[in-house]
């Protein structure tokens, strides 16, 4: 990997950088769209590239049980696979494992779990996973670490933690001795919890291990944790972690969300949210959710977005027509998934450009105001980014604040 | 004005022996003209749109030229949103489809329904949609096709959808509706008192159900000299067949009447998964052979009083084999693509070519491959063994195959990849591999909707390669045309096995991703037309 820092805010700790990997550049910060089983939902790779889409992520979990390593292998890896030539991100497969398996049972060895096709015991380890992502062939591979839910409390915690510091360093050996590591990057994801002092004492020792590592996650967070305190554990990670390396904060995907923790210093997200909540009839824009499903679209001829370049925008597809189809035919669904993925791109496309120019502040306090000016600033949006020096409220102090995760929402009123 | 026409390049000479020809609609204002070479293929719609193609991987599918639009799934909204449509060519803009590139026709009802219906009315056809039965009255839908302004629009019909058989009672109130319901639609529209009949072109679905005098004497009630009130109102047309530009055939009232009614056949398959079957896919009677040459007297009733200049169209086709008997024993021109984009649906990528190759196999080869089947798993040849792709060397002449244009075979570029910050450099453009049987069954089987897209964009490039070889041959060898018919039928399974594996395999998929998801998948399935809806 190369990696190479452009340009840094002057007043918050966002940056632009050049990751350059095997298949490709991609600016950051960046958005990955999420492919869990080998495909964007509904969509193909060809249209993937038409959105100018750079990284995307596969998910290991699923990628192990179907296809299954064998056919990835003949098939010459998951890029080949599923036809995408540009870059490509995998997890380790160890959250799916906690979130999707009742049975999982963590030991020092690695994570024992049913195995869902024969319900036989089965052992994820470190070195399994590693083996299991060198088959799918990611450009960039993630170490297993032991997750838990971020709502965990006591002992536990601090356990999860030191051992996936014990997990990553038998992660940088398999891979090292693999002779992939050439072509593979491994991701260290830091853990701790909610605790500042567990997350210090992970950042510390895997920082320690940085020259096996190409980039840093943080992970353990967005699990239903309170937002005032998911903020400032992104802020504290994303201040230790080196500067010469890619910070990526898993599972991150609302567009108040993004922007924060780009402020903060993270370069990279994925979620599978915009793509998932398309295929329910939410399209996203600078003006915040629309639920498509709701009567009012069913006369309304214009686009989702009239300045939006995607595909379903460009083309004047109506609000009517999408009302019309939606959660009906699958197409209506390619065609807002298509909508919200550039959305995404856009607000950190946008957010790139501002870092250069020097204007990320304003572009920070543009963005809030057309997507919550309406509703109401979220006031943890309010906190995190006047902790690095952006006052959302400036210049107009009565601007309102809601208390709570703040997101913004059009409940449906289909029945 | 638009003017559908038929060109007949050469037809055998009899009245239903196959034909050569091209239908060209001729729209006079932009002046400009979409031409369908024929025997050829009109798109089936739901909902408005192709199912699992999205508007960039509709424009890349070469073979959508005519889109057919059942207008019923529109009913749920009052007045139906397309009729609202502001600006030019309501429904062309509102659907998405291109004035350079798509005709757009329309009729009430989808013809692949079966579903049962209450009974017509004197002045009303029943319609379904999801909201429930609605009442449609000729002039209502006249008033919305003035407004929507299809290229091509289907008269309302009065085909009874209620339980058979039929009385003869019956039967001669559905000639004397659909008749004057056509009529109606003929009419100028008097409440702007402009004369809009001829913006459109109007197509007459043949009634008359499976009694040949029936179908024949609606033909005959066209072509009569109209005089008095019924003079007045379509003036200054003398009859009613001088205002049709073409005539269709809906198949499935048909099929549903010939095939034998005995008890349902007993499922093989395991009770839930039967169940599942059924609820996932109600459409599945398929006709025997029988059945389909049967169609071909009927046909004939209907055409044999009417100028032959007028192209002839049918509805969905069980099978090329089907499409085949009716192109060689009628004279069909167009048929919806309706059986290969429900082969889509279930997992078929379609693989044959007309003719059939020379020296085939012992057995029958199958029109396609369902592939769910775990012989796919490791597969990574392109969809179809008949097609090159656009990696394929076609130097050898002797070996040369066409290529396959589709989306999954020839993955095209979509445009320019957009830019989304100015430091974004120059985005990689790669030469695209085609899609393989492996990745395609691992879409199916993780229930990923691309498998639909890639499919159904092939199966339909696949039926258009089949119509334009029926052309090379109809063009260079008429006479060899019957006896390549035979061939084909040698060559390829017409009983369609493996359509019901894959059936089986597909609601097996459903069926194992469980959930409460059946529960909904069922209604849902009930309440649509096409069943073409999979899971989000």
């Amino acid at each position: 990997m190369q990696f190479e820092v452009l340009a840094t805010c002057h007043t918050t700790r966002a940056r632009v950088c050049r990751m350059t990997l095997g298949h490709g550049v991609t600016m950051l910060p960046t958005f990955m769209p999420v492919a869990t089983q080998a495909a964007i939902k509904g969509l193909t790779p060809q249209q993937m590239e038409g959105l100018g889409v750079s990284l995307i992520l596969n998910n290991t979990y699923h990628l192990n049980l179907r296809p299954g390593i064998k056919v990835l292998q003949e098939a010459g890896g998951a890029h080949k696979f599923q036809g995408w030539n540009h870059n490509l991100l995998t997890d380790s497969g160890g959250f799916q494992l906690v979130s999707l398996s009742k049975f999982t049972k963590i030991t020092e060895e690695g994570a024992l779990f049913a195995s869902p096709f024969t319900g036989e015991p089965t052992m994820l380890t470190p070195e399994e996973s590693m083996s299991i992502q060198h088959a799918i062939g990611a450009d960039i591979i993630m170490q297993l670490d032991d997750v838990v839910s971020s709502l965990t409390t006591g002992s536990r915690v601090g356990e999860a933690m030191e051992r996936s510091v014990r997990w990553l360093d038998r992660c940088i050996e398999f891979h090292r001795k693999s002779g992939r590591d050439e072509k593979q990057n491994l991701f260290a994801i830091v853990q701790g919890g909610l605790d500042p002092a567990l997350r210090d004492r992970c950042l510390e020792e895997m920082i320690k291990r940085r020259e096996g590592v190409a980039g840093y996650a943080i992970g353990g967070l967005s699990g239903g944790e309170e937002k005032d305190i998911f903020w400032r554990i992104i802020k504290q990670c994303a201040e230790k972690l080196p500067a010469d390396r890619p910070r990526y904060s898993m599972g991150i995907g609302f567009a108040e969300d993004l922007l924060v923790c780009v402020a903060l210093g993270v370069d990279m997200a994925d979620c599978v949210f915009p793509t998932r909540t398309a295929r329910f009839g939410v399209a996203l824009t600078h003006n915040g959710p629309m639920n498509l499903r709701l009567g009012k679209y069913a006369k309304d001829f214009g686009p989702i977005d009239d300045t939006c370049p995607c595909p379903t925008c460009s083309d004047g597809t109506s609000r009517s027509i999408l009302h019309h189809t939606i959660t009906r035919e699958t197409s209506a669904a390619h065609a807002v998934t298509l909508h919200n993925l550039t959305f995404q791109a856009q607000v950190m496309g946008r957010a790139r450009d501002a870092i250069i120019a020097g204007t990320f502040p304003k572009y920070l306090r543009s963005f809030f105001a057309g997507y919550f000016s309406d509703s109401g600033y979220p006031e943890w949006c309010v906190n995190a980014l006047r902790s690095v020096g952006v006052d959302l409220l400036e210049g107009d102090p009565a601007a309102k604040v809601v208390r709570g995760n703040g997101a913004k929402w059009e409940y449906s009123d289909a029945s | 004005m638009s003017t559908l026409r038929l060109d007949i390049e050469s037809s055998s000479g009899t009245l239903f022996g196959p034909r050569l020809g091209k239908v060209s609609l001729q729209r006079d204002a932009e002046g400009s003209t979409l031409e369908i070479l024929t025997p050829g293929l009109i798109t089936s719609t739901s909902r408005g749109v192709v199912p699992h193609l999205s508007r960039n991987n509709v424009n890349a599918t070469a073979a959508i030229c005519w889109v057919h639009v059942p207008f019923e799934s529109f009913l749920e909204v009052s007045p139906p949103t397309p009729t609202l449509q502001p600006g030019a060519h309501p429904l062309h803009k509102y659907l998405g489809f291109r004035r350079d590139q798509h005709i757009v026709s329309t009729s009430l009802r989808d013809p692949s329904d079966d579903r049962e219906m209450p009974a017509n009315g004197n002045g009303f056809a029943n319609a379904y949609c999801l909201r429930g039965v609605r009442k449609v009255t000729p002039a209502d839908w006249r008033n919305w096709v003035v407004k929507m302004q299809p290229d091509i629009v289907t008269a309302l019909t009065d085909v009874p959808f209620t339980a058979g058989p039929h009385s003869q009672k019956r039967m001669t109130k559905s000639l004397e509706r659909s008749s004057a319901w056509l009529s109606d639609l003929l009419q100028p529209i008097s409440d702007t008192g402009v004369d809009t009949r001829r913006q459109r072109s109007i197509l007459v679905h043949m009634a008359g159900g499976v009694i040949p005098t029936a179908r024949k004497a609606f033909s005959l009630s066209l072509l009569e000299t109209l005089y008095g009130k019924e003079a007045e109102a379509v003036k200054p047309l003398a009859t009613l067949d001088e205002g049709v530009s073409g005539y269709t055939f809906d198949l499935v009232p048909l099929h549903k009447a010939l095939s034998p009614t005995a008890a349902p056949i007993r499922s093989t398959h395991p009770p839930t998964l039967a169940a599942t079957m059924a609820a996932l896919d109600p459409h599945v009677d398929l006709p025997t052979p029988e059945a389909s040459a049967k169609l071909v007297p009927l046909l004939h009733a209907s055409l044999s009083p009417l100028p032959q200049h007028k192209p002839r169209i049918a509805h969905s086709a069980a099978s090329p084999h089907e499409m085949l008997l009716l192109i060689r024993d009628v004279g069909v021109d167009l048929f919806d693509a309706h059986w290969a984009q429900r082969a889509a649906d279930i997992g078929v990528a379609l693989d044959f070519t007309f003719p059939a190759p020379n020296g085939g196999a012992d057995a029958r080869a199958d029109l396609g491959h369902n592939l769910y089947d775990t012989r796919y798993a490791h597969d990574f040849s392109p969809f179809a063994d008949a097609f090159g792709t656009c990696e394929t060397n076609n130097d050898d002449k002797d070996t040369a195959r066409t290529t396959c244009p589709c989306i999954a075979c020839s993955p095209p570029r979509l445009g320019t990849p957009l830019r989304h910050s100015t430091v974004d450099g120059p985005y990689p453009a790669h030469a695209p591999a085609p899609f393989t049987r492996a990745y395609a069954h691992h879409l199916l089987h993780t229930h990923e909707m691309s498998a639909h897209a890639l499919l159904a964009a092939h199966n339909l490039a696949v039926l258009d390669a089949f119509f334009a070889g029926v052309r090379v041959v109809l063009a260079a060898r008429p006479s060899a045309f019957a006896r390549e018919v035979e061939r084909f039928a040698e060559a390829y399974d017409g009983g369609l096995a493996v359509w019901a594996q894959a059936r089986a395999a597909w609601a097996e998929v459903a069926l194992a991703r469980g959930k409460g998801r059946m529960a909904r998948e069922k209604e849902k399935q009930e309440q649509d037309t096409l069943g073409t809806a999979v899971e989000l």
